[in-house]
């Protein structure tokens, strides 16, 4: 398993990276690009989180792509619907 | 309050019970006795319960269907025929909802809890007590349904609940509210029931069961139980948001939010195909069984038939726009969906025609479970191919609305229904132990056959009556008229049924363990009705076939043998026959020291009486608040007394000595080597990404709709926000350092890091109450606009989240103050996994609902 040096390191980061988003917001940068960046860094956090507190690095693959189908899902209906109003 | 018990109780029945040690005794009363059917969680006996439930849901709905087939006997203008317009509204939209909800699905889960585990040789579920909770919340959720007729009318807007109809500016009723309530309790059984399937069919498969050994009804549950997961999810997001526009005011869905009604529909629909092979598929493998059994043939081609499944279960999620097609969608998306309809009605060809070609391939004997299912494929045939019509766009634009579609539907789903009732005989000898009376039973079933077509045929040719309503052309009434007719045919052939069953079910002739020759599942290979632990030895299907290993001494004794005269093994092996038991060398050692499990437990029971009481409580609610004067007050006290019953039966049955069936880990592809505890949990919070998910794409939809860039976030700063990110995430450390405690078996450690946890989710509540309470001061609220809507109800939804995790966290401290999780630190992790899911769907809110 992960010591809890480890744990710690990924919580400083964390830390770090919510702080990073918010500032992102008044960094002047585009609408668009200010979005990506804040999204993909909830993304990462997210992996993150997953991968090591909910420890899913370590457990069988399996856990994983049941998670993935669940977020698949999700992601079926929130894009196609949107989509079809445009 | 329903949504917070699964995941609590996942991780309790799996976890740390079997570190009970006290004994409670065997103290199971028989089937004779009352209190056995309130406490039992056998799976045999949830399965008689669910099917008799079912058959009360089948018989209200079917008087609600006479009701509307009376009044549609001539075309009838407002305040003609037997019902007054909102009376008929209200018996369409019930009998809609009660046939799909709280009749089909679990009657064919009736025989799913029966038969599944027998097949897999299991002893029984993975989650016994959980099982049992299905079973309450199905039966008080029906019970909800019904009280809703007698407060001021149920919901009348039609089963599909469109909006903005659903709203309480057009369905005021309170009893309208309290049929959406019975959904949500509905959907809370289901969620539960999908777990437990899904770890139990995963997990405990018998070694040399593989899924692709698996019997085919077994395989159509197992995808069903998929489907369920997630499509139910969705709809649960759906009636969380439309309870909330009921009860609290916010107006996602009123009719001057942007596209407010085309969202139901999104989220409807997105459940809603799935949920039509959710219904079928049951029914489908009843048909596999029933065809194999009586063509004693093996089905033709049944690795592409189980692929052809496989198939329909993943597409049916990429369909739902089919219904949207005069909606104001956009003409790529209709074509784009109008493709992937006509390719999911491709694999429906290959099993029909795989069917087909069993019969001819094998030697038909025409009983009356036979029957029922040859009838139900020549029913689905047809209920297929009118459907396909409905799938082209043009052609849509002219069939949308009219008795086209009820009468495809009907085809679809009560052809569904035949095979089921054919099912019900099929295994009835095994439930009950005696024989049915065949004449009887083929005389339903020419009753049923003649009373179905002669009531849903006349509905294609009569296809130009609007739908939902009781007028229509006069020249149609001749075909209505034999509709009704054929209506009354055909429930009265259930009458037939009923006689023959509780007749049989008493004074039937005996039945073998295996009545039918050439049945070669394993429910057919033990005895009629099967032992309450279901086999005597341990089934193994290593060499092939079935054969019960000795779990005491090696005795080579062969009366052990459960007396399987015929062939059992798994349908896709070779047929052998099992002669003798195979004794073992298994250890004896652990047999002695294995206790009985247990059987009992009345928790399940109290928990969903519970549930009820809350909804029931909430049902009067309007704009956040209980209406002035007595009944308000009434109603308010049956929301707290409920909640006190729910939390306390939920302590209760954690604090209950209870042991799962023991078991050996045979097959457990794909999920091999992990406890079934965190398999049941990682299920549970797939389902609640979906639940999720539905919250968030409402929310991304309704700005798409709004114009993106044009939406400003509703708190004015982010910084609350951040702050409570900051929270969030050191709660989940601190619960990652509990678990570490725990593993070093550092009592205080894991008490101090799980208070921590609890006083940090506090710490989170308070700061997001002190930012809400900042915003109605600024006057903003609930009911604003839509965009304060999604702001406190996405968070919220959250924020009950963290509730729930709260009580959890406080029990864990409680016990671990009392030195528990150190020897097995389980609870700990599994509550951890929920956890930090709670943090990473936080990760998510916040910039989408403080920054962007």
């Amino acid at each position: 398993m992960v010591s809890t040096k480890l744990y710690t390191a990924i919580y400083a980061v964390l830390f770090v990276s919510a702080t990073v988003q918010v500032l992102v917001e008044f960094a002047g940068l585009s609408y668009w690009l200010a979005f990506g960046v804040i999204m993909v860094l909830s993304a990462a956090k997210a992996v993150l989180v997953a991968a090591y507190f909910q420890h899913l690095r370590f457990e069988p693959r399996s856990l994983t792509y049941l998670v993935g189908i669940g977020l698949a899902a999700a992601l079926a209906l929130t894009l196609a619907a949107s989509y079809s109003l445009l | 309050m329903t949504d917070a018990s699964p995941e609590r109780d996942a991780a309790v029945d799996g976890g740390h019970e079997v570190a009970h040690g006290d004994d409670h005794g065997h103290d199971f009363p028989g089937t004779g006795s009352i209190k056995r059917w309130f406490v039992t969680t056998n799976h045999k006996d949830v399965g008689v319960l669910y099917v008799v439930t079912s058959l009360f849901f089948l018989v209200l709905g079917g008087v609600l269907a006479w009701l509307m087939r009376v009044q549609l006997l001539a075309p009838r203008a407002l305040g003609e025929g037997i019902l007054s317009p909102v009376a008929y509204n209200q018996a369409v939209s019930a009998h809609g909802l009660l046939m799909v909800f709280w009749f089909l699905s679990p009657f064919a889960f009736g025989f799913a809890n029966y038969v599944v585990p027998l097949q897999l040789g299991a002893k029984d579920l993975a989650f016994p007590r959980l099982n049992a909770l299905s079973y309450w919340l199905y039966l008080f959720s029906g019970i909800l349904f019904g009280v809703s007729f007698f407060q001021g009318g149920t919901f009348s807007g039609g089963w599909t609940m469109y909006a903005p109809l659903s709203v309480p500016t057009f369905t005021p009723d309170v009893g309208a509210s309290t049929a959406v309530l019975a959904l949500v309790l509905f959907v809370a059984s289901v969620t539960v029931s999908s777990v437990n399937f899904l770890t139990t069919m995963h997990r405990m498969r018998a070694e040399g069961l593989t899924l692709r050994n698996l019997p085919l009804f077994s395989w159509t549950i197992l995808l069903t139980a998929w489907m369920m997961l997630f499509a139910f999810a969705a709809l649960l997001a759906a009636l969380l948001v439309l309870s909330s526009d009921r009860l609290l005011g916010t107006t996602y869905f009123a009719m001057e939010s942007p596209a407010g009604a085309l969202l139901w529909t999104h989220l409807f629909w997105f459940f809603g195909h799935p949920e039509v092979y959710i219904v079928f598929f049951p029914a489908l493998g009843v048909m596999a069984e029933v065809f194999q059994t009586f063509t004693g043939r093996r089905i033709v081609g049944r690795k592409w038939f189980i692929l052809a499944m496989v198939l329909v279960a993943i597409q049916s999620f990429a369909v739902w726009m089919h219904h949207m097609f005069l909606t104001s969608i956009n003409l790529q998306v209709k074509t784009l969906f109008m493709i992937t309809t006509i390719g999911i009605s491709l694999p429906f060809d290959l099993m029909v025609f795989a069917l087909i070609y069993t019969m001819l391939k094998g030697k038909i004997r025409f009983t009356t479970p036979f029957l029922f299912v040859f009838g139900a494929l020549l029913l689905f045939i047809i209920g297929g191919i009118t459907g396909v019509f409905l799938g082209a766009v043009v052609l849509d634009y002219e069939f949308r609305g009219t008795y086209w579609v009820v009468a495809h539907f009907h085809y679809v789903m009560v052809g569904g229904v035949t095979a089921l009732v054919g099912g019900l005989y099929y295994w009835f000898p095994k439930m009950t132990g005696r024989m049915y009376d065949e004449f009887l039973g083929k005389l339903h079933f020419a009753v049923y056959f003649v009373g179905f077509n002669l009531l849903y045929f006349p509905l294609f040719v009569a296809w130009e009556t609007p739908r939902r309503v009781f007028d229509y052309a006069p020249e149609l009434a001749p075909w209505h008229q034999l509709a009704t007719v054929g209506g009354f045919v055909l429930g009265l052939s259930f009458l037939i049924m009923f006689y023959n069953l509780f007749k049989s079910a008493f004074a039937g002739d005996p039945a073998p363990d295996n009545p039918w020759e050439y049945a070669t599942t394993a429910e057919w290979a033990v005895s009629s009705p099967p032992p309450l632990e279901n086999f005597d030895g341990t089934p193994t299907y290593r060499n092939g076939r079935l054969e019960f290993l000795d779990i005491g001494e090696v005795t080579p004794s062969e009366g052990r043998a459960s007396g399987p005269t015929g062939a059992a093994v798994s349908d896709g092996g070779v047929t052998a026959s099992a002669t003798a038991t195979v004794s073992s060398a298994l250890s004896t050692a652990e047999a002695t020291e294995v206790e009985g499990p247990s059987h009992a437990s009345i928790w399940p029971f109290v928990l969903s009486a519970g549930a009820f009481l809350v909804l029931l409580g909430l049902s009067p609610l309007q704009d956040a608040a209980f209406p002035e004067g007595m009944v308000g007050a009434a109603y308010a006290t049956t929301t707290v007394a409920g909640g006190v019953v729910t939390l306390g039966s939920l302590v209760a049955m954690g604090l209950e000595p209870f042991h799962g069936p023991v078991f050996e880990e045979g097959e457990a592809w794909p999920f091999a080597g992990i406890d079934n505890g965190k398999v049941g949990m990682w299920i549970f919070l797939a389902s609640d990404v979906v639940l999720f998910g539905g919250f968030i794409g409402a929310y991304v939809f309704t700005r798409v709709a709004f114009g993106w860039t044009g939406w400003e976030p509703i708190p004015p700063d982010p910084i609350p926000g951040l702050v409570n990110t900051y929270i969030l995430l050191t709660s989940s450390f601190t619960v990652v350092l509990a678990l570490v405690a725990a593993e070093k078996r550092h009592k205080w450690g894991v008490v101090t890091s799980l208070g921590a946890t609890f006083v940090l989710g506090i710490g989170f509540l308070v700061n997001k109450g002190l930012e809400w309470q900042h915003l109605f001061h600024e006057g903003l609220w609930l009911s604003t606009n839509v965009r304060a809507s999604t702001f406190f109800l996405t968070t919220g939804l959250h924020a009950a989240h963290v509730i729930a995790g709260l009580v959890v966290a406080l029990y864990l401290t409680a016990r671990a103050w009392r030195g528990a999780y150190l020897e097995d630190s389980r609870s700990v992790e599994y509550f951890g996994l929920y956890w930090h899911f709670v943090d990473i769907v936080w990760l998510f809110l916040f910039p989408l609902f403080y920054i962007l």
